[in-house]
């Protein structure tokens, strides 16, 4: 059953593109461009696509977004240029994502280099973290000259696009080979080095320019009543072994999920294409107020996933787990050999001297008390989705820019 | 399921209905013929016999497509000859067709290349049994230039060939002509002039349809190199109407019998075809891209086209719209039509803002807040460039005026167009 876990669905041809693109209708001033929170303009490359400019259309992408092909894949594209666009009006929207893999996929394929190392600026910049925040950031520096640093503790790069998002939906080589565009144009990635443990942040701090904390959301909250009890695990942790082992593990006979976000609908649908016959999923949120996105919930429910939508647990004893619903007088016993937690994420930044408030800083922005120290990704107050992390990352580094001064030629 | 008389006679002989197969690679062998009569069509022109001298040599590949967009066989390249069955089994196919489908119309499609040749073939095509003759006099990549469009644009040629034919045969006629020629009528009056009963038209146009951007030259590619050739299919039906509309309104060929071809797909494109004057029609590209089944749409299409028109005998639709195609000259100027927007349909996407900018007077303006267009009338000059490129069609012919010093009363003006959108 891990052929399902490890298979992404089938992406356009040059034909079917083709017939997608056609729909477009071309807009003047086009909503979709103006949605996109990355500022990707999907006007621009489709229109290239429409006349077979597929490099074009690359680089209309790339030059924007680092990570063009995973945002291909994973962005809630329903929340934001889909939902601006205009096609709306006659039927349903472009599938842009689709268009976007299409073309990231074709400028994978030429083997096309778009984003280029600027002339160097003498001066470097430490990374803590390599997901898609510190990676945009990275290559946003690089672009201006910077020599970059990234700290990763783990044993890859990528963060929770690596260790996070399933493998069908997000393959690993693509993650793969958006790491290694970044570091063919110059990025140093240090593996399995702790800040605060490896290196002191006193010495990052010393040995760079600026120093930026990218460190996201890493671990899986718990409830109190399900810790220490050994049928319980977190969403992260699954993902994690899961992804790592490409879906060979252990299987439950039965599971519940807890959590009604994209994590949880990933936790679900990965344990029914690795072959769990019964899931089921209970959420804080009713259906009319759900937090994942369609797709997603879409994708689950093709999966044959039970949802119980608007449940809370109320109580646990073992493998047993008995839920309220908020509204309705009802209460509902289920036994299972699993149980995943997927009600959220939080931040360990332990040891590297930054104040954060409910795993966010306390004000807008990206400056800390020290001005040597930047945030950005997860920790960077507002949305929490990777095309919201890449835009961060630019911002980040142009403040850096602006600041450090960089390449006055720019 | 409605049911209405399609039958229609051309040249003396009765067709259950209009709809044949043109001489192609379609119509190649009795197999053939025998589904698409199984399948509707009302007669076949079988693919061209040529002389027992004349080799074909085919080449490999030999078709190339024009896309646009998501769209395949937006037009199709042709590089394929006549018949390369031997004569013998050819006559025989004809032959045996006629004696299994004596109610359907069998054509034979015929080429020589010197008069003892097109004698000889007309008078084996009938005695194997063709109720008619067609001289193909335009199939643009033969491999001798004494056959095909080199002797189509000749109309000395035309003649001696067609009085070559009625010599070999008495059946009825038809010269099939090239559109690659400026005027058709002088071909079309020599082949008259040469016993012809009517007139096929037209044949497929010379084209390039693809360069191959690496090896730089045409497609198909044929061990690297490549040839001009025939061009069919939907892009070429607005050639084949107006060479039809200029035999039909040609003095003298008012009354013309005329077979249509080119880029017939669907019922709209035959009654096009007919309304311009042609009492038969051809079909093979579309037929190549979908099969013989595309016949039943078209005769379906047709028979409640002829009801809504409250017709019930076909001939009486054939070139009803020769009349109001007119020169250029002789329109009425006299007023313009603004276009008008309903605001229902606008989904605000800005193509007609886009459009009437870069293509035609900068006669809309964009409100960029409540994404909608506005027309300024007076700038307007009532092109309709904006109701073309709109795609929800929201925008029609709206109020008419006279301009400035005219005669006329806008309220008789008629623009609007009862076609599909």
């Amino acid at each position: 059953m891990t052929k399902k876990y490890q298979t992404e669905a089938p992406g356009y041809t040059m034909t079917t593109v083709m017939e997608e693109a056609a729909r477009c209708l071309l807009c003047h001033d086009a909503p979709c461009s103006q949605a996109c929170p990355a500022h990707t303009d999907p006007a621009k490359f489709i229109r290239s696509v429409r006349f077979r400019n597929i490099k074009g259309a690359a680089e209309t992408i790339r030059e924007n977004n680092a990570l063009g092909a995973i945002c291909a894949r994973v962005c809630p594209t329903e929340k934001y240029c889909e939902l601006a666009c205009s096609r709306s009006g006659i039927d349903v929207p472009i599938d842009i994502g689709g268009i976007q893999r299409y073309v990231t996929d074709f400028e994978q394929a030429a083997d096309m280099h778009i984003l280029k190392k600027g002339n160097s600026n003498g001066m470097n910049v430490a990374i803590i973290g390599s997901g898609p925040s510190g990676l945009q950031a990275a290559v946003t520096l690089l672009e201006k000259g910077y020599g970059v640093d990234l700290y990763e503790r783990q044993a890859k790069a990528g963060g929770y696009l690596t260790y996070g998002i399933p493998e069908y939906r997000l393959p690993s080589n693509i993650v793969d080979y958006e790491i290694k565009r970044i570091t063919d144009m110059g990025a140093n990635i240090h593996l399995n080095t702790t800040i605060g443990e490896d290196i002191t942040m006193d010495q990052l701090k010393a040995d760079n320019d600026a120093v930026i904390v990218a460190i996201g959301a890493s671990e899986s909250k718990v409830l109190p009543m399900f810790e220490n009890n050994d049928a319980v695990e977190t969403a992260v942790s699954f993902l994690a072994r899961t992804k790592d082992a490409q879906g060979n593990i252990d299987l439950p006979k039965d599971a519940i999920v807890i959590g009604g976000g994209d994590v949880a609908m990933d936790v679900v649908t990965t344990l029914k294409k690795l072959g769990v016959k019964h899931v089921t999923d209970a959420a804080y949120e009713e259906f009319d107020e759900f937090r994942a996105s369609k797709k997603e919930l879409a994708g689950a429910e093709a999966e044959g996933v039970t949802i119980l939508d608007g449940y809370i647990p109320d109580s646990i004893d073992g493998h047993t787990v008995t839920f309220k619903h908020r509204h309705m007088n009802s209460k509902l016993t289920i036994e299972a050999d699993k149980i995943i937690l997927a009600i959220g994420q939080t931040v360990n930044a332990n040891n590297l001297g930054i104040r954060l408030e409910h795993g966010e800083s306390p004000s807008a922005g990206y400056k800390t008390r020290d001005e040597k120290v930047f945030i950005t990704g997860d920790i960077a107050q507002g949305d929490k989705t990777v095309v919201y992390a890449v835009q961060k990352g630019k911002e980040v580094a142009d403040e850096i820019d602006s600041i450090l001064g960089g390449n006055h030629n720019d | 399921m409605i049911n209405k008389d399609l039958s229609i006679d051309f040249m003396g002989v009765h067709f259950e209905n209009p709809f044949c197969l043109s001489s192609s690679p379609v119509g190649n062998c009795y197999d053939m013929c025998a589904k698409a009569f199984d399948e509707g069509w009302g007669g076949i022109v079988f693919k061209t016999i040529g002389p027992e001298h004349f080799k074909v040599d085919e080449v490999s590949p030999r078709f190339d497509e024009l896309t646009k967009e998501g769209t395949p066989f937006v037009g199709f390249k042709n590089m394929e000859q006549i018949a390369e069955h031997p004569l013998d089994e050819n006559l025989a196919d004809l032959k045996k067709l006629k004696q299994n489908y004596p109610d359907k119309v069998v054509i034979a499609s015929i080429m020589g290349t010197n008069e003892e040749d097109w004698v000889e073939l007309a008078r084996l095509v009938e005695e194997a049994g063709a109720d008619m003759i067609e001289m193909n006099l335009s199939c643009p990549q033969m491999t001798s230039h004494e056959m095909g469009s080199d002797v189509g644009t000749n109309p000395k040629l035309v003649q001696k060939y067609c009085e070559a034919v009625k010599r070999g045969s008495s059946l009825p006629m038809m010269a099939k002509m090239t559109p690659n020629i400026t005027d058709m009528v002088p071909a079309a009056k020599a082949a008259l002039a040469g016993g012809a009963d009517g007139i096929a038209t037209i044949n497929t146009v010379k084209s390039i349809s693809n360069v191959d951007l690496e090896k730089k030259t045409a497609l198909p590619i044929v061990n690297g190199k490549s040839s001009v050739s025939g061009f069919s299919g939907k892009a070429v039906k607005p050639i084949a109407l107006r060479f039809i509309q200029q035999l039909r309104v040609a003095a003298g060929l008012e009354q013309l019998p005329i077979s249509g071809i080119g880029g017939i797909e669907t019922w709209e494109d035959a009654v096009e075809f007919i309304l311009m004057g042609s009492t038969t029609l051809q079909v093979t590209t579309s037929v190549m891209q979908y099969g013989y089944r595309i016949v039943e749409d078209m005769k379906n299409g047709l028979m409640h086209y002829m009801e809504e028109q409250g017709v019930d005998h076909l001939a009486d639709l054939v070139g009803l719209a020769n009349k109001n195609i007119v020169p250029a000259e002789d329109l009425d100027r006299n007023y313009k039509v603004y276009p008008e927007i309903d605001w229902d349909k606008c989904i605000g996407c800005g193509r007609c803002f886009i459009s009437c900018y870069d293509g035609a007077h900068q006669a809309i303006s964009w409100d960029d807040k409540i994404r909608r267009p506005t027309i300024d009338t007076s700038k307007c000059v009532g092109c309709h460039l904006c109701a073309l490129v709109c795609p929800v069609g929201a925008i029609h012919p709206g109020k008419i005026v006279m301009k400035p010093g005219r005669e006329g009363d806008p309220e008789k003006v008629d623009v609007v167009s009862q076609r599909l959108h």
